[in-house]
């Protein structure tokens, strides 16, 4: 069992680690303090306030992976601590997406979300392999596992990440199966590749970056939230055709991953941001902004894609952490982290 | 300023717990060291249950946890972190509640008498919190044997580690998650400092607890048998509310002996009586009666001598009943129903009553059943007790009082339809016809002309016609077939009373219109026909001219087959000998017993297609002390009640008397035939499936019931079965078949546009 672990870390730290992240405090303890003060509960859950303070496997993979970049061991425990008692639940060994404070019991729907079981997974084998916690790793590995079995299909030759297990195939619906491009959280494949080895991982790199370079709907030419890939990707029926907040966080996962050439991304940082409106989100049958996109948090996704591609620094404001909303606040301090590992010139 | 993104769409896919929660199954692991499998036997040590953590030990018995085969589960699971607790056993080994082994804190040698640690005891003590302090000293003595507690627990020295307190607090609010974030917050402060292996431990078993509580809440058995399996120590009697998810996590994952293993695990080992009474309670509601019986094998009396669950046994006794009843079983014990019969003496509870006859009912024993009907009717009147009584009496042969009690019941179910009207058709087909008075008689022709009830309507046929009116006999027929028009008992007598009328040509026109599909219709008027009145060529014609059967229902005109003036008990005896002796002349000799005599008069009168008849003869027949005749006369009786198409009464009928296998399968099929059939044309097509697939599981299905199924599948919309079937027998060449597709087909046309 010893031996096993050991080489898993081997493998974690050699293969896919970056030693700087692994030093793991490119969250600062202040924005941490802050971070926590406003989105976390006393008793280890992360608190979506735009979203009626509920809580989901999101915001828990998000919280942990955001303690775990601020070096913060005993709050990375206090999340997770909650997380497995409350939300890993399922039979198949996922977890149950949603948990309402409001609602008795709190869970009322036991279906999963792939992308916090992703992030879920992630944070706990960044964690397991940095403080050396084997109950970490094979937490992770559970998932890695699960995710693998019931999440990852092929269809029509394509590798894709399916939403949850339940509800988007191609049994489920009738234009399933749907897609939710901002769920292919690139950066943690290579990891449950070493948790879960399987060449779907790499393939499901590639499918994702394939089908990105493809979903690019109306005059805006971007992607929408839920596609349809019964055909040729489509925005899904029964949601909005839009660029929205889900799929903002796309070029932030491409360039955390190191993934997206710069013809790519320069395009994305041109869509998302043209130069005659200001960033908002976007109807894609008409190509018109809808809701103007100004914290810091979404701003921030198109300055780091110029600093990407063009060494542009990022603006001073966009460094400041004022948090007041989960998931900007969250998006900021992911795009933060990054900037600082990987091109500390921009800041 | 910022826009809430309260609008982000999160998976929108509401799956039902019901769906995931079931279904689940894993294959027994087996478990490492051979054959050896944990015990639910605990070992018992100063006279009190021992925690299962040091309960643990490899003896032979059931298992009660085991490891999914599912390779992302159970064995890894361990949330403790590794290197600061002592491991518990590889999970792979199945732990079970009584499987012994060492507990973590507890030393292996014995050398140095090891210093409980008291922190838990004196913070519980401090809070006043009586409750968890006796816990706690209970398990701290099961932990060190020769450790005696203090007297006053308030006067243990404070350990002086406010830390510490602030951690035990926490656990006794039950904030497992924040005692990690504090022990994480101290050891970043203090890398000296190491948490107390008992605080870990009981850390790691809370959480565990949490997590199978909520994985139980949310159906997710497959996590709560995993989180058992690798969390022994959970499985105890000081926790039985786990041991009972546990159970109910084996029963509803199909384990079913599994959780029998657990709730008796209980049942031997914990002490607490609230507790093994709910235990059985709990038990009842998942397991069937035979392994609840198991279970209350298991019974302690209590410290007054009473047997523990005695209190409980009048409820399962009626439970079980219940069960047996509802799911048509016949496996109830003598004492449940001994103990129920005097319940229900005692309480008089209509409800009892009522569970009693349709036992009794269900078994065929019509005296008992009979008398707890009129004891549930007579403390609270319902339907069903109605239902059930009018039901016996038929089988009684009293059609009479049973169509007068389910007159005001008829119309609460479609079964008490059905039963008002079986009752009806009996009370018609009495021999001899039964003098009726004309409310009764209206009200059966108006109910019988509602539900275009055809076994009935023949009745109405064949009662007018033995009180010499043809005309309404005609009528009667008449309506029949036109419901029916295949109907060839009602054919044959429109057939008779056309004969009677010397309507040559009327005969003609039904010989005609039966050529080839009925030889006696096709024989009649080679000889006499036994079924014209002597009479009856005196009929006036000028009841040809009376109104149409329809007309039956208005009050002003009178009961078309009424006319009870006309009626004299010497003309219905009359006729009645008239009707007989075509068969009683050619059987039976002065030396042979009567029975005997009215069974080879009933064979005859079924030969004759006089099955109304046939009954009575069967009837008088199942009074023979031989076995033999008894046998031949139920079996007899219940072929006449079919022809009849009074199912419910074959189907009585054929357990007045045991049958030998064959016959027993034969009517059962018939019976089930008949009553796929009805439900059908009831329109109640899954029940017409059900008992097409019960008596598809006997025998072979004809190709009539195919069509029959196919038709229903079409009914509740599944159009695939149904086209699979209608495609199969179309390649026969069978007609239906050829149809059923072609329907099915325009159908599909007209959906895809």
């Amino acid at each position: 069992m010893k031996t096993w672990f050991s080489l898993l870390f081997a493998a974690l730290f050699i293969a896919y680690v970056p030693p700087a992240r692994a030093l793991a405090t490119s969250v600062s303890p202040a924005e941490w303090s802050l971070y926590k003060a406003h989105f976390l509960d006393r008793g280890g859950r992360i608190i979506d306030n735009g979203n009626g303070g509920i809580s989901h496997t999101e915001g828990q993979g998000y919280g942990l992976l955001l303690s775990y970049l601020a070096g913060n061991r005993a709050d990375f425990e206090l999340i997770w601590s909650f997380t497995s008692a409350e939300m890993l639940l399922r039979n198949d060994g996922l977890a149950v997406w949603k948990w309402d404070p409001a609602s008795k019991p709190h869970v009322t729907d036991v279906n999963n979300a792939t992308d916090g079981d992703l992030l879920i997974a992630y944070a706990l084998a960044l964690a397991g392999t940095t403080w050396n916690r084997p109950d970490y790793i094979a937490a992770a590995t559970r998932m890695a596992t699960a995710v693998l079995k019931d999440a990852v299909v092929v269809y029509g030759g394509r590798t894709l990440l399916m939403p949850a297990s339940t509800g988007f195939s191609a049994k489920d619906r009738a234009d399933g199966p749907v897609i939710n491009p901002s769920y292919w959280i690139f950066e943690a494949f290579p990891v449950m590749n070493v948790l879960a080895p399987s060449e779907k991982w790499q393939n499901l790199t590639d499918s994702g970056l394939d089908l990105l370079q493809s979903l690019q709907f109306g005059p805006a030419r971007l992607p929408a939230e839920w596609v349809s890939l019964k055909r040729s990707p489509q925005p899904a029926a029964g949601f909005a055709p839009e660029f929205s907040y889900n799929a903002i966080r796309i070029p932030l996962y491409l360039a955390r991953a190191g993934l997206g050439d710069a013809a790519f991304l320069r395009h994305l940082m041109g869509a998302m941001a043209p130069v005659d409106r200001p960033m908002a989100t976007v109807n894609l049958i008409t190509g018109q902004p809808l809701d103007p996109l100004v914290d810091n948090g979404y701003r921030i996704v198109t300055s780091l894609l110029d600093c990407v591609v063009n060494g542009t620094q990022v603006p001073a404001e966009l460094q400041s952490f004022r948090p007041e909303l989960y998931y900007p606040s969250t998006l900021q301090l992911l795009a933060l982290s990054f900037l600082r590992e990987e091109h500390p010139a921009c800041l | 300023m910022s826009l809430k993104p309260a609008h982000r769409y999160w998976p929108v896919v509401f799956v039902s717990l019901c769906v995931l929660g079931a279904g689940t199954s894993y294959a027994a692991s087996s478990s490492q060291g051979g054959d050896t499998e944990p015990s639910l036997v605990p070992v018992e040590r100063q006279g009190r249950l021992r925690l299962a953590k040091e309960a643990m030990g490899v003896t032979t018995g059931p298992r009660l946890a085991q490891v999914p085969e599912a390779p992302a589960a159970a064995p890894q699971s361990a949330p403790a972190p590794a290197g600061r607790v002592q491991r518990d056993p590889p999970p792979t080994a199945t732990p079970a509640p009584a499987q012994a082994s060492v507990p973590p804190s507890q030393p292996t040698t014995n050398a140095a008498a090891p210093e409980p640690d008291l922190s838990a005891l004196r913070y519980f003590a401090s809070r006043g919190d009586t409750a968890r302090l006796k816990v706690e000293i209970a398990r701290l003595r099961s932990l060190y044997p020769d450790w005696s507690p203090p007297d006053d627990p308030l006067a243990i020295p404070r350990n002086g580690d406010p830390q510490l307190e602030a951690m035990w607090k926490l656990y006794a609010e039950g904030r497992y998650p924040e005692i990690r974030q504090a022990i994480a917050e101290r050891q970043a402060a203090d890398p000296n400092w190491t948490p107390p292996a008992d605080l870990l431990n009981r850390l790691a078993m809370a959480e565990a607890r949490s997590r199978l509580v909520n994985a139980s809440n949310l159906k997710q058995y497959a996590t709560v048998i995993s989180l058992g399996a690798s969390n022994p120590n959970l499985l105890n009697c000081s926790d039985v509310d786990v041991l009972w998810r546990i159970a109910e996590a084996f029963v509803r994952t199909d384990r079913p002996q599994r959780g029998v293993d657990a709730y008796s695990y209980i049942l031997r080992q914990c002490e607490n009586p609230q507790e093994r009474v709910a235990t059985i309670q709990k038990a009842a509601e998942l397991l069937p009666a035979t392994d609840l019986r198991a279970l209350l094998s298991l019974e302690k009396p209590l410290a007054d001598g009473q047997p523990e669950f005695a209190a409980l046994r009048d409820d399962l006794a009626r439970r079980f009943i219940a069960d047996a009843n509802k799911n048509n079983r016949m496996d109830v014990a003598p004492e449940d129903v001994q103990r129920l019969e005097a319940v229900a003496e005692r309480d008089k509870l209509a409800s009892d009553s009522l569970q009693l006859g349709w036992l009794f009912q269900r078994r065929g024993d019509l005296v008992n059943a009979e008398k707890w009907f009129r004891a549930s009717r007579d403390k609270e009147p319902s339907a069903s007790a109605s239902q059930g009584l009018a039901l016996v009496l038929i089988a009684r042969g009293l059609p009479m009082e049973a169509e007068d009690i389910m007159y005001q019941w008829r119309d609460t179910s479609d079964d008490s339809k059905a039963t008002y009207l079986a009752a009806a058709a009996n009370l018609l087909a009495l021999n001899p016809a039964p003098v009726l008075a004309e409310p009764v008689l209206r009200r059966i022709a108006v109910e019988v002309i509602a539900a275009k009830y055809v076994p009935a309507a023949q009745q109405l046929g064949w009662y007018a016609q033995t009180l010499r009116q043809p005309q309404t006999a005609m009528q009667w027929f008449e309506t029949a077939l036109q419901w029916k028009p295949d109907d060839e008992p009602s054919a044959y007598g429109l057939l008779i009373v056309r004969q009677s009328l010397n309507d040559r040509a009327g005969v003609l026109a039904i010989q005609k219109e039966w050529a080839g599909r009925s030889q006696r219709i096709a024989d009649a008027g080679e000889k006499s026909p036994p079924q014209t009145p002597p009479l009856a060529v005196q009929t006036p014609r000028q009841e040809a001219t009376k109104p149409a059967p329809l007309s039956f229902t208005a009050p002003d005109r009178g009961a078309p087959v009424a006319a009870p003036q006309r009626m004299t008990a010497t003309t219905t005896a009359r006729t009645a000998t008239a009707r007989r002796s075509a068969c009683a002349s050619r059987t039976g000799t002065a030396s042979q017993r009567v029975e005997d005599t009215t069974l080879t008069n009933g064979w005859c009168l079924m030969d004759l297609n006089r099955p109304l008849e046939a009954v009575q003869a069967f009837e008088a027949a199942l009074k023979s002390p031989s076995a033999a005749i008894r046998e031949d006369a139920a079996y007899g009786q219940s072929l006449a009640y079919l022809r009849l198409g009074l199912t419910d009464n074959a189907a009585v009928a054929a357990t007045k008397a045991p049958q030998r296998p064959a016959r027993a399968a034969e009517l059962q099929v018939s019976i089930l035939g008949n009553r796929a059939l009805s439900a059908f044309q009831a329109g109640r097509y899954r029940e017409a499936l059900v008992y097409l697939d019960q008596r598809a599981a006997l025998k072979t299905e004809t190709t009539d019931l195919m069509v029959l199924r196919a038709y229903a599948y079409q009914e509740l919309g599944i159009s695939a079965g149904a086209r699979q079937i209608f495609e199969v027998l179309a390649e026969t060449g069978n007609k239906d078949a050829l149809r059923g597709v072609e329907e099915i087909r325009s159908m599909m046309n007209d959906r895809g546009g």
